[in-house]
């Protein structure tokens, strides 16, 4: 009968027993010394944009602002109040100035908390909570708005709206909370996520954008409701050449999809080509629609790609 | 083809089983080990790419199962041992009988006759022809095969080199008859003699084996026949002077013209004395020599040709003869005063005797042989063996039966039994004495007609010899017999036997006296070999094949015994070394054998299992270069 057992267990399907994902390992998230820094970057900040911000965020809109930001042609029933007339007196041309209307900003962070950012030892996920944690103190300490939600194949998790630097502790402990749990449906979640969030503005998406209904729906849903899409792409390169060798059953950490693989030199070849395919593939899908993409390693310093996004610019103006 | 290994029937289940338990293997699903991956999406854009080569694949799979089943059929075929019919119905059985006797040792062919034979039967055995199956066995006193029926020339080189010359004669009828049942039922039988000839009287071979229709091919060995040899050779103590020594030989010239011989004898290797004689033509010149000195254990006669002339087989030329080890045997006579039999005692100086009267006994001290005279007390500790001379009614190992009042003798005796050895005892008479009861295992040496006079037996592990009536009521004190009497049962009682054999003759099976009861004893033989031999009835038995000195070591207590003895080729002939052209036994010549069609080794099974290494080989490097995953 043992005999017999273990036939079943050579020749049946993969059990589940068998398959596990490595849960994360227990360390703290946010130590004294990622406090320190957050500290650090938020003086940095500000000395980067120093002269451009005087502590407020600037939307797209043109109003009655101070700062002044562009002319246009002047159409009839404009107000005459904004008729540049020095530049008429030179030039001739009726043209209107136009200030930037200076409001609060809304931030959104919405972080990806499926399965598969939890995915080996969870560094992805870590790192993902440590840069929307630096981000969101940029943005507290800017006195920006700030909100954080976390998405699988739905809103799974919300942090309300807040602002003000005294916030962090509540924002470090929302994110401590967070699970990666779940499947990705980053169309459907992003679509509750505009319902419940009437005021537009700067949305932050962390994800891997592993889905499998495309990541292009999510950030569609993001751009189609007003919203300014920032993608920061968790990337992780141990991906692009796994430890994997020989015969395997590979199956989805999310859906359970199985398919066998025989791994060898070639296939893994193959795989860091698909791997850096669809990351570029997710590149020209943001930047062709003007979309702020950021790829982020896992195992990079969080600080230093802190840094890169204030240099890379759109995300504070 | 014909399968000559496991038989195609056996064959063909096993390749179904076999083949069956493959095919089932590369059925069962293979289990991969699961794996978790973060976008199983990913990997479908590599799978995409490689479902081309799936079939591929599978077609790799396929031809792995053909390949485990080409190697399961190569293997169950080398199993089968296949062979060309054609090749089995042409061989022939060939029995190669290589005399290996003490001949073959002559020098008239370089370097030897024997190393000629095996030249002989190399040659032979490389001129095989396809499916021919030899076997090669030697012949000496005893015909022994060195190798299996078979065509493996290495086996047969291996059998040739294992032949060695032993100094026993050849036994002919013999080996034939070991040929015969051997080629009983082959195809194609034949016999092949490889030897000199050397074989006595072929008349009565030819008597004792039939041969019938057996093809019996000789090849004769040898040049020269000029030898002289020592036949005979004996040495013997004396039993009442065992310092001294005689010895008996025989020399020999087997040849037809006269030979001068300088005979040597050595006594514990010294030269003792050294004669020249002068042999006319095949004369037999015994020599007797009496009263020698001088040697206490080993005896060697050696004989060398002189006036130039050459011996061609040497190995007849030594004999070798041992006597018995010599020691002081201690007596203790428990006597109230006997005469006569303290004057038997002094015949000989190699007694340490101690008389006393029955009332102090015990003394003190160990004896090997005690004496009770007309007394049988409690034996105490150190007695040794005990002879009792008329023993009372109470305390003997024997009971006295019945009185007898008449003139008695001794009607019955036994005359192999070392007790009454050159003794005449047919008209020994007494006067009055009685008859012994013998327990169970006690032997009757000497009976009257009124019963036992004479027992000797063992009590407790101690010999005894009862004579059933006081000596000097009978004429006996006043014979030889008298002495003799006594120092056969002291020679007895100690071990050293008169009748010691001082040589044993090679060829035969020795069986050696041994003092203990022990079941095995070790054997040096002349070359240093040691070897376990059993011990049989108190003999140690051994087929004697060399000849010189020999050492047998019997475990007892309270110490191993230690037995030398000798072995001699004393065999006329053998030492006729004469070559012998034909052996004509009447047996039909056989075929002319057709020589060996080279290139091809004949054992198909070989090259069978060499595919299948190759197989296996290639197999694993593509599997480890990942060319076959």
């Amino acid at each position: 009968m043992r005999l017999l057992e273990w036939f079943r267990r050579a020749a049946g399907p993969v059990s589940r027993r068998f398959v596990s994902v490595r849960p994360p390992p227990r360390e703290e998230l946010f130590d004294d010394d990622f406090q320190r820094k957050l500290e650090t970057l938020a003086i940095v900040s500000r000395r980067v944009f120093a002269g451009r911000l005087r502590a407020e965020r600037r939307t797209k809109k043109k109003g009655s602002g101070v700062e002044f930001a562009d002319h246009r042609v002047y159409v009839p029933g404009d107000d005459f109040r904004y008729v540049d007339w020095n530049v008429y007196q030179r030039f001739g041309r009726l043209l209107v100035r136009l200030y930037e209307e200076e409001e609060d900003l809304s931030i959104y962070f919405i972080v990806d908390c499926s399965t598969s950012m939890g995915f080996g030892n969870g560094r992805r996920f870590d790192q993902a909570r440590r840069l929307c944690a630096a981000l969101a103190y940029v943005g507290l300490a800017n006195l920006d708005r700030v909100t954080i939600v976390g998405v699988s194949d739905g809103v799974v998790a919300r942090m309300p709206t807040t602002r003000g630097k005294g916030r962090i502790f509540k924002v470090l402990g929302f994110l401590r909370e967070l699970e990666a749990r779940g499947t990705t449906d980053l169309g459907s979640a992003l679509k509750t996520f505009v319902a419940q969030h009437k005021r537009r503005g700067l949305a932050v998406l962390f994800s891997d954008l592993y889905d499998h209904e495309g990541f292009a729906n999510g950030i569609n849903v993001l751009r189609y409701n007003k919203f300014e899409p920032y993608v920061i792409h968790l990337v992780d390169p141990r991906e692009d050449r796994p430890a994997l060798r020989g015969d395997v059953r590979i199956y989805d950490c999310e859906t359970g999809e199985e398919r066998e693989v025989t791994v060898t030199d070639r296939v893994l070849e193959r795989m860091a080509q698909a791997q850096a395919e669809y990351r570029a593939e997710a590149e020209r899908f943001c930047t062709r629609n003007q979309v702020a993409y950021f790829p982020a390693e896992v195992d990079a310093p969080f600080d230093e790609l802190i840094l890169r996004v204030f240099r890379r610019g759109g995300f504070l103006r | 083809m014909v399968f000559t290994g496991l038989p195609l029937a056996t064959l063909l289940p096993l390749a179904g089983v076999a083949a069956a338990i493959v095919v089932f293997f590369y059925v069962l699903k293979l289990r991969r080990r699961p794996v978790a991956v973060p976008f199983a999406r990913i990997w479908e854009r590599i799978l995409r790419d490689q479902e081309a080569t799936h079939l591929f694949s599978q077609l790799k799979r396929l031809l792995s199962l053909l390949l485990q089943l080409v190697l399961l059929t190569l293997l169950l075929m080398a199993l089968g041992d296949p062979r060309l019919a054609q090749t089995l119905l042409e061989g022939r059985s060939t029995v190669v009988l290589v005399d290996t006797s003490a001949s073959m040792k002559a020098l008239d062919v370089a370097p030897s006759r024997l190393g000629a034979a095996r030249e002989e039967v190399r040659r032979l055995v490389g001129s095989l022809a396809n499916a021919d199956r030899v076997l090669v066995a030697r012949m000496d006193a005893t015909v022994a095969p060195l190798s299996t029926m078979t065509d493996d020339t290495a086996a047969l080189e291996a059998a040739v080199d294992a032949l060695a010359p032993t100094d026993t004669r050849a036994d002919l009828a013999q080996g034939l008859a070991f040929a015969l049942d051997v080629l009983r039922g082959l195809p194609h039988p034949e016999i092949v003699v490889v030897g000199d000839g050397a074989y006595g009287d072929l008349a009565a071979v030819n008597a004792q084996v039939a041969l019938g229709d057996m093809p019996v091919r000789f090849i004769p060995l040898g040049k020269e026949q000029r030898n002289v040899a020592i036949t005979q050779f004996s040495v013997r103590r004396y039993p009442l002077d065992k310092s001294r020594h005689e010895a008996l030989l025989e020399v020999t010239n087997t040849n037809d013209v006269p030979a001068d011989v300088e005979l040597t004898l050595l006594g514990d290797g010294d030269v003792v004395d050294v004669t020249r004689l002068k042999l006319g033509p095949r004369e037999r010149l015994p020599r007797f020599y009496a009263d020698l000195a001088g040697a206490n254990r080993t005896i060697e006669a050696r004989i060398t040709l002189t006036g130039g002339d050459r011996d061609y087989l040497p190995a007849d030329d030594h004999a070798y003869a041992l006597m018995p080890e010599r020691r002081r045997a201690r007596v203790l006579v428990v006597t109230s005063g006997n005469t006569y039999l303290e004057a038997a005692l002094l015949l000989d100086e190699y007694l340490d005797v101690t008389l006393i009267e029955p009332a102090r006994y015990p003394p003190p001290g160990a004896f090997d042989v005690t004496i009770f005279d007309g007394v049988a007390p409690a034996l105490a500790a150190g007695t040794g063996a005990a002879l009792y001379l008329d023993p009372p009614a109470e305390g003997g190992p024997v009971v006295p039966d019945r009185a007898v009042d008449e003139l008695f003798g001794f009607d019955e005796w036994d005359r192999k039994s070392p007790l009454v050895r050159w003794m005449a005892m047919a008209d020994i008479q007494v006067a009055s004495g009685h008859t012994l009861h013998p327990g169970p295992g006690d032997r009757v040496v000497g009976a009257s007609e009124h019963g036992p006079i004479l027992v000797s037996g063992t009590r407790g592990g101690r010999p005894f010899v009862a004579l059933g009536f006081d000596p000097r009521r009978s004429d006996l004190v006043l014979r030889v017999a008298w002495p003799l009497f006594i120092l056969n049962t002291i020679d007895h009682f100690v071990q050293e036997d008169a009748s010691y054999i001082s040589s044993f003759r090679t060829g035969d099976v020795w069986r050696i006296p041994t003092p203990s009861s022990a079941s095995l004893a070790e054997l040096r033989d002349p070359s240093g070999r040691t070897r376990s031999v059993p011990v049989q009835h108190g003999r140690a038995v051994h087929f004697g094949d060399q000849a010189g000195f020999y050492e047998l070591v019997v475990p007892g207590e309270p110490e191993a015994a230690k037995i030398g003895f000798a072995g001699n080729l004393v065999d006329l002939a053998e030492s006729e070394i004469a070559p012998r052209t034909e052996l004509g036994l009447g047996a039909p010549p056989p075929a002319a054998r057709t020589a060996l069609s080279p290139g091809i080794r004949r054992d198909i099974w070989v090259y069978l299992v060499a595919a299948v290494l190759l197989l296996s080989a290639i197999e694993w490097f593509t599997f480890h270069r990942r060319v076959t995953v």
